[in-house]
Order: C-alpha cells, then structure tokens, then sequence
C-alpha cells in the first residue's frame, strides 16, 4: 500500500460529507416494511405437507359423504313414497268399491226423498273433498303412516254414514211390513 | 475478537427480525448515514441515493432472517446498497466498470503525492474520473472491498480489478495534483 492509499484510508471518514434526511427516508422504509410478527409464534399448519394431505383427504371423505347421504335420502323418499303409493292403492281398491256399491244402492233406494238423498250426497262430498286433500298430503311425505290411517278413516266414516242410512231404510220397511202384518 | 465484532448490535438484530419497530429504527439510525454517503459516492444524485438507501433498508428487514452473522450487519447492509447501487446504474446505462476507450495511457513511473493533500482534493478528484474509474476507486480505497470482492460486484475479473484500478488510481493522482 502505497502513501496516497495509505492517506485516504487514515482520512476515509472525511469522505463522509451527506447527511440523511433521517424522518423522510424512515417514513418511507417503514411503509415498506412487512407487519411484525405477533408475541406468540405462529406455526403454519397449512404449510406442513402431512397438513396438505390430511385435508385433502378430509375433503374428499366430506365431499363423498355428502354426496352419499343425499343418494340415499333421495332413494329412502322413493322407497317410502313407494311404499305409500302401494298402500293408498290396497285401500283404495278394498274400500272404494263398497263405498260405490252403498252410494249407488242409497241411490237407488225408492224409499228416500231427494232431499234425504242429497243431503247425505253432499256429506260424501265433504269426505271426497277430504280424502283429496289427503291424498295431496300422502304426496308430501310428511308422516304417511298417520295420512294412510287418516284415509282409512275416511272411508270407514262414509261406510258408517251409508250402513245408518241403509239400516234406517230397512227398519222403516220393517215398520211397514209391521202394518202390513197389522193391517 | 473477530467473532465479537461480527455479532455486533446482535440484541437490535434480533429484536428486528422478529420485527420490533423500535429496534429497526435504532438499527436504521446507526447506518443510515453510512449508507447514504455510500450510495452518493456511487449515483450522485440525492433522489438516486434516497431510493437506494430506502430499497436497501427495507430488503435488508425484510429478509433479516437470512442475516447469519457471516460478516457485520453493517458490511451486510452495505452490500445491499453497493448491489443496488450498481442495478441502477445499469439501468440508466451509466459505466460501471471503465470502458476500452476511456482508458488514458499512464506513465509506467509512479509519482509521489505531496503529504499535504487536501482531502476535499481527492473527492473533487474522483468526481472529474470517468465513471468506471470512480467506481473502483470507491470500492477498493473508500468502501475497503478487496479485489476478489470487487470482482463479484462488478462482474469482472479479479486481475481486470487489480489493473483498472491502478490506471484508475494514476489517473486520479495527475488530476488532484493539477488541482
């Protein structure tokens, strides 16, 4: 090293001669900087591979299982309404055959006046109104089992309703048998 | 010794790479000047000089954990603002390193420098050096960088160093003697 090199590095501090907006350069480094780190350490459970893999597997099982339970809700509806279908149809032809047999048979009767006739008409209109509803309901599949007992007492009902006034006919042709037989 | 001197300002080190405002600002308060005269010596211009400093220290903490003590947090630093430093000057097509025609044809004899010299001479000097002369001479007598440094930042070889700034250096001599 020769004297002039010698001489700048003994002096090397005078080639200091700027001085630093210190506030106008901290403003802006610190806008820069990135967010200090919180007290507590942060462990990166997303950034561990074994992580990646237990989710993705997570997932796929959510994803699987969701899809399964909406197949099988969906084949368990058909099933039931399936089941409640066959049912309504069990009742319907065991009842609706008798109920159309005693209608037409009131109907028939020669014994009742129209009026007689029609008021226990529209009382079967009311039942037929109901069991419509009902039937509605069944296609809901909200609790068939209680629907299919509602059903059966709808019909039970119109059958009740058709053997009193078949009964108060045969009894009034006992009556005039009875004054025939007097007479 | 030398293993207390690289852990300097280990504490406030520390502290900032766990991103301790406080302790970034006294870290930066400890170096800014240094490196702002650095990156003056090197670019010249105030606003060119404020955004190297800015760049740097806002690498510098943001990737602190990188920082392993291998050498001072100061000559770390430093070598941020010299890198980018010289990115810029790149970008602006400014001579980092001295160009064949810009050579000047030295004397082989060496001359001696008056022991008087004034010091704001030399900084004069330096200035009226074409740039790629000014850069070496920064890095080897002011900055300290050995040859086999100066090399990895200017991208040269360590005897294209060792040569430019001897030519570098002669060149300087005759200009601050006919100040």
């Amino acid at each position: 090293m020769d004297n002039f090199e010698k001489y700048i590095k003994e002096n090397k501090a005078l080639f200091d001669v700027h001085k630093a907006d210190k506030s106008k350069l901290w403003s802006n480094i610190e806008s820069g900087l990135n967010k200090p780190d919180s007290n507590t350490k942060t462990i990166k459970l997303w950034s561990m591979p074994l992580f990646k893999v237990a989710a993705t597997v997570f997932i796929a099982l959510g994803l699987f299982s969701l899809i399964n339970i909406s197949l099988i809700g969906k084949a368990n509806k058909n099933t039931q309404n399936n089941v409640a279908l066959q049912e309504l149809n069990d009742i319907n032809s065991h009842y609706k055959g008798l109920v159309a047999y005693q209608v037409k048979l009131v109907n028939k009767s020669t014994q009742l006046s129209s009026e007689e006739k029609k008021e226990f008409l529209s009382f079967m209109d009311e039942l037929d109104i109901e069991y419509e509803l009902l039937k509605v309901e069944l296609q809901k599949n909200v609790d068939s089992e209680r629907i299919l007992e509602a059903i059966v007492i709808n019909y039970k009902k119109r059958i009740e309703l058709i053997e009193n006034l078949l009964e108060q006919i045969n009894s009034s042709k006992k009556l005039d048998n009875d004054d025939v037989y007097t007479l | 010794m030398e293993t207390n001197i690289l852990y300097t300002h280990k504490s406030l080190v520390e502290k900032s790479k766990l991103g301790d405002r406080n302790a970034q600002y006294k870290l930066y308060e400890l170096y800014v000047d240094a490196m702002y005269n650095i990156s003056m010596r090197m670019m010249h211009i105030k606003e060119d000089a404020e955004d190297v400093v800015q760049d740097s220290f806002i690498e510098a903490f943001n990737n602190l954990s990188s920082f392993r003590y291998e050498s001072t947090f100061g000559s770390w630093l430093k070598r941020i603002v010299i890198n980018k430093s010289i990115n810029q000057l790149k970008k602006k097509k400014i001579p980092v390193v001295p160009i064949e025609n810009q050579m000047y044809h030295i004397k082989e004899d060496t001359e001696d420098v008056p022991p008087d010299i004034d010091i704001k001479n030399i900084i004069k000097g330096i200035r009226l050096l074409p740039s790629g002369y000014q850069k070496i001479i920064n890095l080897y007598l002011i900055e300290g960088y050995d040859h086999i440094e100066i090399s990895e930042i200017l991208e040269i070889s360590p005897s294209t160093s060792k040569s430019q700034y001897h030519r570098a250096k002669k060149k300087l001599i005759e200009i601050v003697k006919t100040l």
